[in-house]
């Protein structure tokens, strides 16, 4: 009976992991398959060193039931919640029945086997290959003995890429145990096809919607071990690189193949959400949203200090230095970055002043409690943010500055033979790479992770190469500092689960400086967007070639979306529905899901408002393998914070059944809107209870015949001139399938 | 520069004006800010929760005293007139008559430029040459700002103008407003807010009005309801569903290349958390007709404009001093600039645009549409020959001679003429190759050719009036939806 543990505190971006056993497990064979030990079924005991003899006529799987008076020798301490593991009979039989090693990895296969319809030798062979490869910074090989092996006995990048594993896999069979132990109906809620059969009777709810029937029953063991991998219908993802652009509506970029031939291609062949509302405006709220569900009433882009006094007061500290887990020498920080306008946005020298280091006013821009960052970290995930143009040696908090010993000339032609010739060597501008476009920065907690600097990593840029860099006149260069911690990682196995991807100022269709290639505007026609074609064809072509996007049985994604889109503030799926004065407050929600509406911190329902429509395309590797459909579009209406749902079910970092365990208004469904309405006044009154509210990104909800599609009213252009129209849709989607969808 | 400001007698016309600013009984000193009868809840919490009218005691201090001041008429030299004379609660804190510009409180004196709503004023920010678009990518222009040539940088700052004006509370100095105020019943209150020697110093205690009256502008919900069908639209309320020909007024009102409305009364989300303003709070020369006796039977011509030497340029002058050009007879681009509106409550107005020429909705969007193509409904013209044409019923000029010169943009010096906007529907819109962001004659852009068909149709004029009436604050869900009208199908 082998164990991993997770052990927190890890500064690299890699989480600290041990190896161990489980001693105190009852051990059985499940003849009945139920995922328990039953009176009928001969127990046995694991010894202290994890080891069982079991003598029993059962014939079947063998399961280890692992209860919280069980112990994990590899955290020396008990287990935290009820865990059941197995064995099938066909992996009893290949190790021999003196050899059995109970593991995560040997539930995995068997649940695969049962997933797939396949067999115990194929789905061996499959989670050796599937660990194979470049990980950790090491190439690491796995046959299927080792695949099933007794991690104890491994070693070096082996054993971690193992332990990683074991680490994700418990967590994921804990949960399958919780369902279980809990009688959960299955399947969950929101993954019900047509919609949430809980809605049934329930008052307020938008007459017209599709709500079938409650056929749901009690959940069973093998329901439950594969539920755990498919919270809400969204499958489980190994990877996700979500690359972020800038302030462009869906009519700026759909169709315009002029200036985004690259976009519109992946539009077009991939998948694609077709209903996709931002949630703020500017840029930092957005970036706020998609890391934590809530912008806070943000409503501008400045620095995280600002509005933060009394309880939220920035409690950043120091960071000694150190090396991440790639290598990426560290600078040592400050407690806080240099306090001027030029590091920090908004940032005044007059005590007081709502952005001073002393504020006694403001919005509070120094965000509370958990966010993905936090959860990722606490479950031993991993992510990154990948920035371009970070001044080398630069505090990861602070905005970059000009430098004018670092200039060059943007030269790129595009796959369409456009070239872009920038202004000739262009000195560095200020503000390349902007802290309001990271949506871990506003978060206390997660700056304050051991790994926040660690995983703050550099990604290629296009203008400025490596030796442009080197010639710095406003930082020092660490030495040895990696100038492409993206490729780097990709090709060393080392990016993170959640990776996101912020393309510097001039690349991502912001603009920033007076670079001729850098220009913006909202209207489709500028340079800027070609450049940052240019740059997606590069980033997304870096992942396809990857080790790990061909690795057939890894899930890895890619998101191309933008930060908002632009025109009127309607959004919605958990937007602040009424607007400035709508009352709105964080809730907080206790165990039964009776949410309480908070004090309103100042400024709160500013925020969340919106900005419009824009681009969401999804791409797989299963879809480049041919095992995932192509061409899928989902109309369905989604926003930042159904985003935010979607990355906690895809990596386990929620639970459906406890509303509090989502973030902030990503946990404002339809079913819980609808029942703390009293809390929740911005949704009063509802014309579409539906589109005000947030699902997952799954596709479950059949959309009705006489449906129109609702587009922000900015986007509604169509009178029949220019071509950028965008035509609201009436009824259910074309293609019913959902764009994470790991088979055809 | 050869303008100047004239204070000019009063005429005949004027004087049958029998509810102007300082001589009607339309506003009340002692009703409640949230009195106003467009500015009611509509549908109540479904609008925001912020549409119901604040009394007193939600207002704090200062705004208690703000609201005193704004309803109070000893802050005239003629006690005849309090700012709600003009900003009127009952007509959207715009002006309750139809004249284009208002009595003084010394009824000999006209106003020279129509009065603005006081609605949705609180997001303005002060004025800037290079202020940032709402919109975030448009590029850096004239912008913000109070008054119509943004010469108040502040809710705050704003109210000195009217108070001192001599066309206007004709006060005569600082002083005689704060003796006003310490002669009245608001005196202790004022005290309270501002401290027991507030009165000692006469600037301070001035400037504490304007703080006062901005915390009450700023305050009370009355000058912000987000009460029209349009909030109930785009918040996705019950009853905010639009009729056929709303919904085809928004798409004209959003489209670039037939009104192309929003791109100037933006109704996009605005600075700080706000939304739907309609206005980016830029400056654009439209050129609109001079307001004066050239127009037959001009119910209210301003007075100023008899004198043929006179222009009210905007932001060039005469009332705004730091961008008077340098040289005369020279273009400035600065010059014949006004303030873009808010269209919140715009089917309201009886008077349009900053001289007041026009006085229905309909013929301010003939006039967008048709300013180029048919300059003669709109300008005086000379010469010609031949039986006069009748022109449009919503025409300024009745009728045009065939072969007759039209004045056009006369309310501009010849030399500021290329100031004027020429986007769509204007103008064509279309830029010159080296100069992508021009928006003017000046800067190259083509106008829409005399006699060329305009942009917009006579049906999508309907339309877009049908979508302006939704943006009236006040709304009220009916129990029925009808099923015919205008602006139904």
């Amino acid at each position: 009976m082998v164990s991993s543990a997770f052990v927190a505190g890890s500064k690299t971006g890699n989480p600290t992991l041990k190896a161990g056993v489980y001693t105190g497990a009852t051990v059985c064979v499940d003849a009945n398959g139920n995922g328990k030990c039953d009176g009928t079924e001969t127990t046995a005991t694991t010894d202290g060193s994890g080891k069982f003899t079991l003598t029993t006529a059962d014939t079947g799987q063998i399961i280890a039931d692992i209860t919280t008076a069980a112990k994990n020798t590899a955290s020396g301490a008990t287990v935290p919640s009820h865990l059941v593991l197995r064995a099938s009979a066909a992996q009893v039989a290949d190790q021999g029945a003196d050899k059995i090693v109970i593991s995560p990895a040997s539930s995995e296969v068997q649940r695969l086997v049962e997933a797939n319809g396949s067999s115990y030798a194929v789905e061996k062979a499959n989670l050796a290959s599937r660990l194979s490869g470049p990980a950790f910074g090491q190439g690491v090989t796995f046959s299927g003995v080792d695949a099933l092996a007794d991690v104890n006995t491994l070693t070096g990048a082996q054993q971690y890429a193992m332990l990683y594993e074991y680490n994700q896999l418990s967590n994921r069979y804990t949960y399958a145990t919780t369902k279980l132990d809990r009688g959960d109906k299955y399947p969950d809620a929101l993954a019900v096809a047509g919609g949430d059969p809980r809605l049934a009777g329930v008052t307020g709810i938008t007459s017209g919607e599709t709500i079938p029937a409650d056929t749901r029953t009690t959940i069973t063991f093998a329901q439950a071990q594969q539920a755990a991998f498919n919270i809400e219908g969204v499958p489980a993802y190994d990877n996700i690189f979500i690359i972020m652009l800038e302030n462009k509506s869906t009519d700026a970029i759909l169709g315009n193949t002029t200036r985004a031939p690259n976009i519109n291609n992946l539009l077009g062949k991939y998948n694609q959400l077709t209903t996709y509302y931002s949630t703020g405006n500017p840029s930092e709220p957005n970036y706020t949203a998609l890391g934590g569900g809530d912008d806070w009433g943000i409503t501008d882009d400045n620095w995280f200090g600002c509005g933060a006094f009394g309880p939220n007061a920035p409690t950043d500290v120091a960071f000694v230095g150190g090396t991440a887990s790639d290598g990426q020498p560290l600078p040592a920080q400050s407690a806080l970055p240099p306090l001027d306008k030029a590091h920090l946005a908004g940032y005044s020298t007059n005590a007081g002043d709502a952005c001073s280091s002393a504020p006694t006013s403001g919005t509070n821009h120094n965000e509370p409690g958990d966010n993905l960052f936090t959860l990722l970290s606490k479950s031993g995930l991993t992510w990154r943010t990948y920035n371009e143009s970070m001044n080398p040696g630069q505090d990861v908090r602070a905005d970059s500055i000009a430098d004018p010993a670092v200039a060059d000339t943007y030269n790129e032609t595009n796959t369409d033979g456009t070239n872009v010739t920038g202004s000739p060597n262009f000195a560095v501008v200020g503000g390349l790479y902007k802290v309001k476009h990271g949506p871990s920065m506003a978060y206390q907690a997660a700056r304050n992770l051991p790994e926040f600097v660690a995983d703050t990593r550099t990604i290629f840029g296009t203008q400025y190469t490596a030796a442009d860099w080197a010639k710095t006149s406003v930082y020092t260069v660490p030495k040895g500092w990696i100038y492409d911690q993206f490729g780097a990682d990709l090709a060393a196995g080392d990016v993170g689960n959640v990776n996101f991807i912020m393309p510097d100022q001039c690349d991502d269709m912001h603009g920033v400086g007076s670079d001729t290639s850098c220009s913006n505007n909202n209207n489709g026609e500028t340079v800027g967007i070609t450049r940052s074609d240019i740059y997606i064809n590069k980033v997304v072509g870096a992942i396809q070639s990857s080790a790990l996007w061909k690795n057939a049985r890894k899930h890895v994604a890619i998101v191309i979306m933008f930060d908002e889109g632009e025109g009127s503030s309607t959004s919605c799926c958990g937007w602040n529905a009424a607007g400035k004065g709508s009352g709105d407050a964080p809730v907080t929600v206790d165990a039964s899901g009776k949410a309480t509406k908070g004090a309103q911190p100042s400024g709160y329902d500013n925020g969340n408002n919106g900005h419009g429509n824009s681009i969401f395309g999804i791409i797989t590797n299963a879809q480049d393998a041919g095992t995932a459909p192509l061409g899928v579009k989902d109309s369905d209406a989604y926003s930042h914070f159904s985003l935010v749902r979607t990355i906690q079910d895809m990596f386990q970092i929620a639970d459906p059944a406890a509303d509090a365990s989502y973030l902030n208004r990503a946990k404002y469904t339809e079913f819980f809107i609808a029942e703390n309405i009293l809390a929740l006044p911005e949704f009063n009154s509802s014309a579409d209870t539906h589109f005000d509210s947030v699902r997952p990104i799954n596709h479950a909800y059949v959309i009705p015949k006489t449906y129109v599609q609702k587009l922000n009213p900015a986007d509604i252009s169509g009178v029949g001139v220019g071509g950028s129209a965008v035509t609201p849709q009436t009824g259910p989607d074309a293609t019913q399938s959902n764009v994470w969808s790991l088979t055809k | 520069m050869r303008t100047k400001f004239h204070v000019v007698a009063v005429f005949g016309a004027v004087l049958l004006m029998l509810t102007a600013c300082g001589g009607g009984g339309v506003d009340n000193s002692s009703s409640s800010s949230g009195s106003g009868g467009s500015s009611g809840s509509g549908s109540g919490s479904s609008s925001g929760g912020s549409s119901s009218g604040g009394s007193s005691s939600t207002l704090g201090l200062a705004a208690q005293v703000g609201q005193k001041a704004f309803f109070d008429k000893t802050l005239s030299s003629g006690k005849n007139m309090s700012c709600a004379s003009c900003h009127s609660p009952q007509y959207a804190y715009g002006p309750p008559n139809s004249l284009a510009v208002q009595l003084g409180s010394d009824p000999a004196q006209s106003g020279v430029r129509a009065v603005p709503t006081l609605r949705y004023k609180d997001a303005t920010p002060p004025y800037e040459d290079n202020a940032a678009n709402p919109d975030g990518v448009t590029l850096p222009s004239a912008g913000g700002g109070f008054m119509l040539d943004g010469r108040a940088s502040t809710l705050a700052e704003q109210p000195e103008l009217p108070l001192l004006n001599p066309i206007e509370m004709n006060n005569p100095s600082k002083s005689a407003v704060v003796q006003a105020v310490k002669d009245g019943q608001y005196a202790d209150l004022f005290a309270q807010a501002y401290g027991a020697n507030v009165f000692n110093d006469t600037d301070s205690a001035f400037a504490d009005l304007g703080q006062a009256i901005q915390a009450f502008e700023q305050e009370d919900p009355s000058f912000h309801p987000y009460s029209s069908k349009y909030d109930l639209y785009v918040h996705n309320k019950l009853g905010g569903t639009l009729t056929a020909a709303e919904n085809r007024g928004l798409r004209i009102f959003n489209t670039a290349e037939v009104a192309n409305c929003s791109a100037c009364h933006y109704g996009g989300v605005n600075f700080n958390g706000n939304q739907g303003l309609m206005t980016d709070f830029t400056y654009q020369a439209i050129g609109a007709p001079r307001n004066d006796k050239s127009i037959p039977g001009n119910p209210d011509p301003i007075p100023a404009n008899d004198d043929p030497t006179y222009y009210d340029m905007g932001l060039c002058g005469p009332y705004r001093s730091d961008h008077t050009p340098a040289k005369l007879g020279t273009p400035d681009q600065y010059c014949g600039q006004f303030k873009v509106p808010t269209l919140r409550n715009v089917a309201t107005r009886n008077a349009f645009f900053h001289n007041g020429v026009f006085h229905s909705l309909n013929q301010v969007v003939n006039f967008y549409n048709t300013r180029d193509t048919n300059p003669e409904y709109w300008y005086p013209s000379t010469g010609g020959s031949g039986t006069p044409v009748v022109n449009p019923t919503y025409a300024l000029q009745p009728t045009y001679v065939p072969g007759a010169t039209v004045a056009k943009f006369n309310d501009l010096p010849p030399e500021e003429q290329v100031n004027v906007d020429e986007e769509v529907p204007l103008g064509t819109g279309i830029t010159p190759p080296d100069n992508v962001n021009a928006t003017t004659l000046g800067d190259g852009v083509q106008p829409r050719a005399a006699g060329s068909t305009p942009s917009i149709t006579d049906q999508q004029i309907t339309d877009l009036v049908c979508f302006l009436n939704i943006l009236s604050d006040g709304y009220q869900v009916p129990d029925v939806q009808p099923t015919s009208g205008a602006c139904v199908n």
